[in-house]
């Protein structure tokens, strides 16, 4: 796999993001640098290797149906860049 | 336009929001329309450093709707992140289950006036709700409440098995039975507890490809999905005959205007970059937890209206009207225990309760009194217009009271008390000469007057039968 310019524009579509010109040169590379590392595992026969998930053999880490957490609106909005008194405000999503 | 050409094709998600107490992944309170931003955490608001953690009383439920439907239930359960940015989804992601959902397989039977087919379920996956937003409450913002985020809903995908909007308004009202008959979910459709999203694509009859298929999301309304589909059917053909091509959309239907409209199209259909999700470890399901879990399975609404039917010689439409809720079944059932006047009880609840319900859903009705009015009327020593119209009323009115002691009390018990009665004949004979002695020249049918005029003095308690005995002496002597 090789980054280009077209998917590096994807990404930024799908991350909500806009880079400079620069921004996209470097990133670029980055990505093609991390990409050649990874591809070393190429070299492996790992055809039977399950891939790793977790790093706990861990399972049925499950919690019982209580209600146990209570934050209040007030708390909760008080983090919020913009809100009214009932909600978040977010720029308008459907016009 | 020839659409007899055309053949439907159909296939459901269904979302089903879990009545649990507490959200999927986090103990905030899972509630209808509380008061906005109050049913909420850290987790719920997704910020940095919380850890989710599964509710299991999720799982429980998602193994009870499988087994109810004959899913295979997966041994291994994962939970994957599924990425997009909107504003009511504060993680930027969506916890669901992409590779290993929870069950695989089964089906249900849909049942039309003219056939009966099974509908093949692809599998059932766990997930979260998203947050709730509001557009219309100022010009250039939109209000997010997040009350129902994180809220544990199950979707059930079903194989593209429909053939027509009403089979797709069976399967729903199926499905709603069953998951109230369940008690995982309250199936409110006008509440958004069950939603679906509706495939939809057209192919010529005989055809063995699916044509081009377009998305209908979160149709909350069974009559909506009818027209949604309806709309959507014919605006395919109509493509189709004149020329063009179906392109595959995800569509929004319009109420107001019984129209769909694109909300987005392939092009720029969502990229979801599923992955594993490294904060909630796998579920193991063990054969001991299935079994403990079918142990316990409520019945199910078919297998009591098959009961009904067999047991209790009832009509397919009486065990139908019968099992639609499970609460009405169970106490039907539990009455043909006592009394074996199946058909006189079938007719009780159908003709009497079920109307009552209606209008005062609270009603307790108890197999005693239910039992003890129908085998008054067996008896027949209540009539059985006297005791609808007025010991039903009084018995509703006073759940604890005996029905025998209710009908003694208003003096309801149908006579064939010989004096009683030959008293209101001599009366009625007494006040109609002429007519005696029309029927004694040979006017035979006069004998429903005279029957008539004493059932109505008698106010219904005299028993017909030995009253027109009784009549017939006295004319004939």
């Amino acid at each position: 796999m090789k980054i280009d310019n077209s998917l590096i524009l994807k990404l930024e579509n799908l991350a909500r993001l806009q880079l400079s010109g620069e921004e996209r040169a470097m990133m670029n590379s980055d990505l093609n640098k991390m990409l050649d590392l990874v591809s070393k595992m190429d070299e492996l026969e790992l055809d039977h290797i399950e891939p790793l998930v977790h790093l706990t053999d861990a399972v049925n880490v499950l919690r019982p149906d209580i209600i146990t957490e209570k934050t209040t609106r007030r708390d909760a909005l008080k983090n919020a860049p913009d809100h009214d008194e009932n909600g978040f405000l977010v720029p308008k999503v459907i016009k | 336009m020839p659409y007899e050409k055309y053949e439907t094709v159909i296939g459901l998600e269904v979302h089903i929001q879990l009545a649990t107490a507490s959200k999927a992944f986090c103990g905030d309170e899972n509630k209808f329309a509380g008061s906005p931003n109050t049913q909420i955490s850290p987790i719920s608001l997704a910020h940095p450093g919380t850890l989710p953690r599964l509710n299991e009383r999720q799982v429980a439920y998602a193994v009870r709707l499988g087994l109810a439907l004959g899913c295979r239930i997966n041994p291994l359960n994962r939970f994957d992140r599924k990425n997009y940015f909107y504003a009511d989804l504060p993680k930027g992601y969506q916890i669901t289950q992409q590779d290993e959902p929870v069950c695989l397989g089964g089906g249900m039977e849909i049942i039309t006036p003219d056939y009966t087919r099974n509908i093949r379920i692809h599998h059932i996956h766990m997930e979260e709700d998203a947050g709730k937003s509001t557009h219309d409450a100022y010009p250039d913002n939109t209000v997010v409440d997040l009350n129902r985020a994180g809220v544990p809903l199950l979707e059930l995908v079903t194989e593209p098995d429909f053939r027509s909007a009403e089979e797709v308004d069976i399967f729903m009202n199926s499905m709603r039975q069953l998951v109230r008959y369940l008690e995982i979910s309250d199936g409110n459709m006008e509440e958004g507890s069950m939603r679906c999203d509706c495939n939809i694509s057209v192919r010529l009859k005989g055809s063995e490809t699916f044509g081009n298929r377009c998305e209908i999301k979160n149709v909350n309304s069974m009559r909506f999905a009818r027209r949604a589909i309806q709309y959507e059917v014919k605006r395919q053909i109509d493509l189709i005959e004149s020329g063009g091509e179906v392109l595959q959309q995800t569509l929004n239907f319009d109420p107001v205007t019984g129209k769909t409209s694109p909300l987005r199209s392939k092009e720029d259909a969502h990229d979801y970059r599923y992955f594993p999700d490294p904060d909630l470890p796998p579920v193991a399901l063990s054969e001991d937890y299935i079994e403990k879990i079918r142990e316990q399975q409520p019945p199910l609404p078919w297998d009591l209206k098959q009961k009904f039917q067999e047991e209790y010689g009832l009509s397919e439409y009486d065990a139908r009207l019968l099992t639609e809720r499970k609460k009405d079944a169970l106490l039907f059932m539990d009455c043909c225990g006592d009394s074996k006047h199946f058909k006189q009880l079938a007719n009780l609840f159908i003709n009497k309760i079920k109307t009552h319900q209606k209008e005062s859903p609270d009603t307790v009705f108890t197999k005693k009194q239910l039992t003890e009015f129908v085998e008054l009327i067996a008896a027949n020593q209540i009539n059985i217009t006297v005791a609808n119209q007025q010991l039903f009323p009084a018995m509703a009115a006073a759940p604890e009271k005996s029905v025998k002691k209710l009908a003694e009390e208003m003096n309801l018990f149908q006579s064939d008390d010989g004096d009683f009665l030959d008293g209101l004949i001599t009366e009625v004979l007494a006040k109609n000469p002429d007519k005696v002695k029309a029927y004694k020249n040979g006017k035979k049918n006069l004998l429903q007057m005279f029957m008539g005029q004493v059932m109505r003095n008698a106010k219904g308690k005299a028993d017909p039968k030995k009253l027109q005995e009784l009549l017939r002496e006295h004319l004939e002597s």
